[in-house]
């Protein structure tokens, strides 16, 4: 039960301090105050407006849209393939997944294989255009690196080393209830796990923040609603 | 940082306009004008000396439309012109003309 | 002197391809730093201080704790490099710190050095680094190459906008003793005299009462340029080149002709006689209130109900968009109207309603087309709807000229280039990154002047007036192109005719 217990230990302390991290983060965000209203104009003029070209931002990127078409393609693959997989591991960690989480296992699969498509076009667009390449630090490499071993393995279960999926319910499962169940010991599995673990614990700490800091970003998170006066003008 | 004229130094600031304006004198114009790479001639010292004459009544160089202007108050019509300037001073009429006549740079957004 | 000659435009018809990053292209350029009078002046230290490492960190602590936009930008890069080909200094220059993110990375290397646990564990793996001496050269190099247009920020997935970095660190730097001499001189003139360019009242006053000769001459109306008038309706707050330099005080005579016409009360203040807030850009909110307070004095001290900004573009950002912060409540003038208004929304709005009218004709020959003003583009707005900062300018340029040309839309609106002057660049010691930081936009023009027989090109800020004037020669064009937009205004209206 060792093995167990050490990923037991792993994933606790991977999830607090995903918890706690990010809770601080957002807290201090939210504290810090804003004094200046920093919109980049043409901004709307009210919170609502905001806080909508805010959930635009988050879902669509028309931002980079604007900037660079390939970029956007790679970015817009791997955060959607992203999404998909993570819905799709719903399932492991609930019970009884409902329909919809039951639903998008097919999806599922596919966005692990955007996901992966994403990445290689970041990887080789980082790599490959001397722009990208003098602005990137040895962390944007490991990063990359990271998420594409945690795909690889998680493809690799999918599609080649198929795991024992029910035994792995069941451990997460017993980790809810503080009860340690024999965890399935493919070695693929393991490495995507502690991998994933690693991520997460360092998600608060890194630049793969910036899906929250996006929602705190003043240039677009404020409105322009600063002028006062009913609207006469001449 | 320094003019020199008659074994006298004079210093001057990193653009080469005078530190103490006081210490400014005609033969000292010639040799900051000769810096300039700008041989002077008496259209050069009437631009000169009316700025010089008008820093002294508002402690500021003149616009460039009031200089035109009283140019041509002076001197006639064809000196009415922008570039009627800009061809004796290249560098800008305000900022280079000002230099040759002792006075400070005008600053801002000009 | 002799000025920079940069190497001739792209001979085709488009943006030039971007540049191929290259290091410390612009290593040496670097603006003259401030005498210890010019600091002093300003409350801070005159020369570099002994501990000035220690200094600039704890100020940076400061600045973090009191700005969120600092804390988020610097967190929230994901080094995609969606900036990078996007500031006019990089596409003019191919410095690779001039890239928006590598400029922001000389800044959040300290950041991340000693405010984050990535960059104290794993230093340079993490791009942390020291503020050493050779850093500091390079933030005074290249904050100072920086004119803070946020085009930047308009293709940041994250909305991360440089310009606050730049703010930020100039603001550290300032600090510490190291200001740069032409912001720091100029906002002590304000202080001392009242407007950048040390203008005293008696010299204002002389030259006003020039140009209403002028008018009375050239156009047989008695058009006044008030000034110190208690009980004026509008105070007009306008930049001292209005009052100095062409084609500035073309674009002055255009409102004084609005006001005229449409029969408003309006004086200039003394006291107040500049719009520009150089506080802005060396990032010291501290520098920006006094200044600003200078305007809410001398509207309380002549009654006025009003306070309409001249063309200006990043003084029309700091009174749209923090004026009532800063120097606040502004309750005692007219409830009606917005506060503070621009010009431009005074004129557009009276050319729809008839209030005045512009003939074209008078500008006959003329086919213009419109710089944006970034200050004007991406931080503020005018009239009700976002995006009128680009309409209204529109519609008076259209109402006043007889064609009017767009240029390229990479270059327009939002997307617009900066003119390479502004943000506290516009001075002799960097002509040369004026000049090249210049070149998208003389690009763009170049474009429209071949395809459309562009003949001007028209402004609404003082600086990138100023900059078009001295860099349009170096690229070819005629300095004459350069007009203001209440240029345009001020030779079409139609004086005195009943306008019922
Ligand atoms: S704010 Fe403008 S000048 Fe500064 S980095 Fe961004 S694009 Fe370049
Ligand atoms: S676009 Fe934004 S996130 Fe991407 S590199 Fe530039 S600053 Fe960083
Ligand atoms: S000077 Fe004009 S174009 Fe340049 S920074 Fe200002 S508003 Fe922008």
């Amino acid at each position: 039960m060792a093995a167990e217990l050490a990923m037991a230990a792993i994933l606790v302390v991977a999830a607090s301090a995903l918890l706690v991290g990010l809770t601080l983060r957002i807290v201090l965000y939210a504290r810090t105050p804003a004094p200046l209203p920093l919109a980049t104009t043409p901004a709307p003029t009210g919170r609502v407006g905001a806080a909508l070209r805010v959930g635009r931002e988050i879902v669509l990127f028309p931002s980079l849209w604007g900037a660079d078409k390939p970029l956007w393609l790679a970015a817009m693959l791997f955060h959607l393939g992203l999404a998909l997989v993570l819905a799709r591991h719903l399932r492991y960690v609930i019970e009884i997944p409902p329909a919809w989480v039951v639903a998008l296992q097919g999806p599922g699969q596919l966005g692990g294989i955007l996901m992966m498509a994403g990445l290689v076009l970041l990887g080789l667009r980082r790599t490959l255009i001397r722009r990208v390449r003098k602005i990137s630090r040895p962390t944007d490499y490991g990063w990359l690196l990271l998420l594409l071993l945690i795909g690889g393995s998680g493809l690799a279960m999918t599609y080649r080393w198929h795991t024992d999926i029910i035994g792995l319910k069941a451990f997460l499962a017993g980790l809810w209830r503080l009860d340690l169940v024999p965890l399935p010991g493919d070695p693929a599995l393991i490495a995507h796990m502690v991998l994933a673990a690693a991520l997460i614990a360092l998600l608060p700490v890194s630049k793969l923040l910036h899906g929250f800091a996006l929602v705190f970003s003043p240039s677009r998170a404020s409105p322009d609603s600063t002028r006062l006066g009913e609207r006469r003008h001449g | 940082m320094a003019y020199e004229i008659d074994g006298k130094v004079i210093e001057h600031d990193e653009e080469g306009y005078l530190t103490d304006i006081a210490q400014w004198s005609e033969p000292l114009g010639g040799v900051i004008a000769t810096k300039e790479g700008l041989a002077m001639t008496p259209e050069h010292w009437e631009v000169v000396n009316f700025l010089r004459e008008y820093y002294a009544e508002y402690q500021i160089a003149p616009a460039i439309r009031v200089l035109t202007k009283a140019l041509t108050k002076r001197m006639g019509a064809e000196k009415a012109s922008n570039k009627y300037l800009y061809d004796l001073f290249p560098y800008g009429p305000a900022k280079q003309a000002c230099k040759i006549a002792g006075l400070p740079k005008p600053t801002g957004c000009v | 002197m002799a000025d920079f000659v940069p190497p001739p435009l792209w001979p085709e018809i488009g943006l030039e391809p971007v540049p191929s990053p290259e290091d410390g292209l612009m290593a040496a350029c670097r603006p003259f730093v401030a005498a210890p009078a010019h600091n002093q002046a300003l409350g801070f230290p005159g020369e570099l201080v002994e501990d000035w490492e220690t200094r600039a960190v704890a100020r940076l602590g400061e600045l973090l704790a009191g700005n969120r936009a600092l804390r988020v930008y610097l967190d929230a890069c994901v080094g995609c490099g969606a900036c990078a080909d996007k500031c006019h200094f990089f596409l003019g220059t191919g410095d690779a710190n001039n890239m928006p993110v590598a400029r922001q990375n000389l800044l959040r290397a300290v950041y991340c050095r000693h405010f984050t646990p990535a960059g104290r564990l794993l230093g340079p793996l993490a791009g942390a680094g020291r503020l050493d001496r050779a850093r500091l050269d390079s933030w005074y190099g290249y904050f100072h190459q920086c004119s803070q247009c946020r085009r930047c920020s308009v293709f940041c997935p994250m909305g991360i906008d440089t310009a606050e970095l730049s703010m930020a660190a100039r603001e550290i730097m300032n600090s510490i003793g190291l200001g740069q001499k032409y912001c720091n001189e100029i906002i002590g003139k304000v202080y001392a005299i009242g407007n950048n360019l040390g203008l005293p009242p008696p010299a204002l006053a002389d030259t006003l009462e020039g140009l209403e000769e002028d008018v009375r001459d050239e156009s047989g109306h008695d058009v006044r340029f008030p000034l110190d008038v208690r009980g004026a309706e509008v105070l007009l707050v306008t930049p001292s080149a209005d009052f100095f330099a062409e084609p500035h005080v073309d674009g002055l005579i255009g409102y004084a002709k609005v006001f005229h016409q449409a029969g408003l009360s309006w004086t200039l203040s003394s006291y107040a006689s500049e719009a520009a807030n150089f506080g802005l850009f060396i990032g010291s909110v501290e520098q920006m209130r006094k200044i600003a307070l200078r305007i809410r004095a001398a509207a309380l001290d002549l009654g006025v109900k009003r306070i309409v900004f001249g063309e200006c573009g990043h003084a029309w950002r700091v009174a749209h968009a923090f004026l009532e912060e800063l120097a606040g409540p502004f309750d005692f003038l007219d409830p009606r109207y917005p506060r503070p208004q621009h010009i431009a929304e005074i004129t557009a709005d009276l050319i729809r309603t008839g209030g005045i009218r512009l003939d074209p004709d008078a500008n006959a020959g003329m086919v213009v087309t419109l710089h944006d003003s970034c200050n004007v583009a991406r931080a503020s707005r005018m009239g009700d709807e976002p995006g009128g900062q680009f309409t209204l300018p529109r519609e008076i340029v259209r109402a006043a000229v007889p064609r009017f040309v767009e240029m390229h839309p990479d270059t327009t609106h939002d997307r617009t280039f900066c003119c390479g002057g502004g943000g506290g660049l516009l001075t002799d010691d960097l002509i040369e990154l004026r000049i090249k930081g210049a070149r998208p936009r003389m690009q763009a023009l170049k474009q429209v002047v071949e395809q459309d027989g562009v003949t001007h090109l028209c402004a609404l800020c003082a600086i990138c007036k100023s900059q078009f004037t001295k860099v349009l020669p170096a690229y070819g064009f005629d300095r004459e192109m350069m007009v203001s937009l209440h240029q345009l205004v001020g030779q079409a209206i139609r004086l005195g005719t009943s306008s019922l």
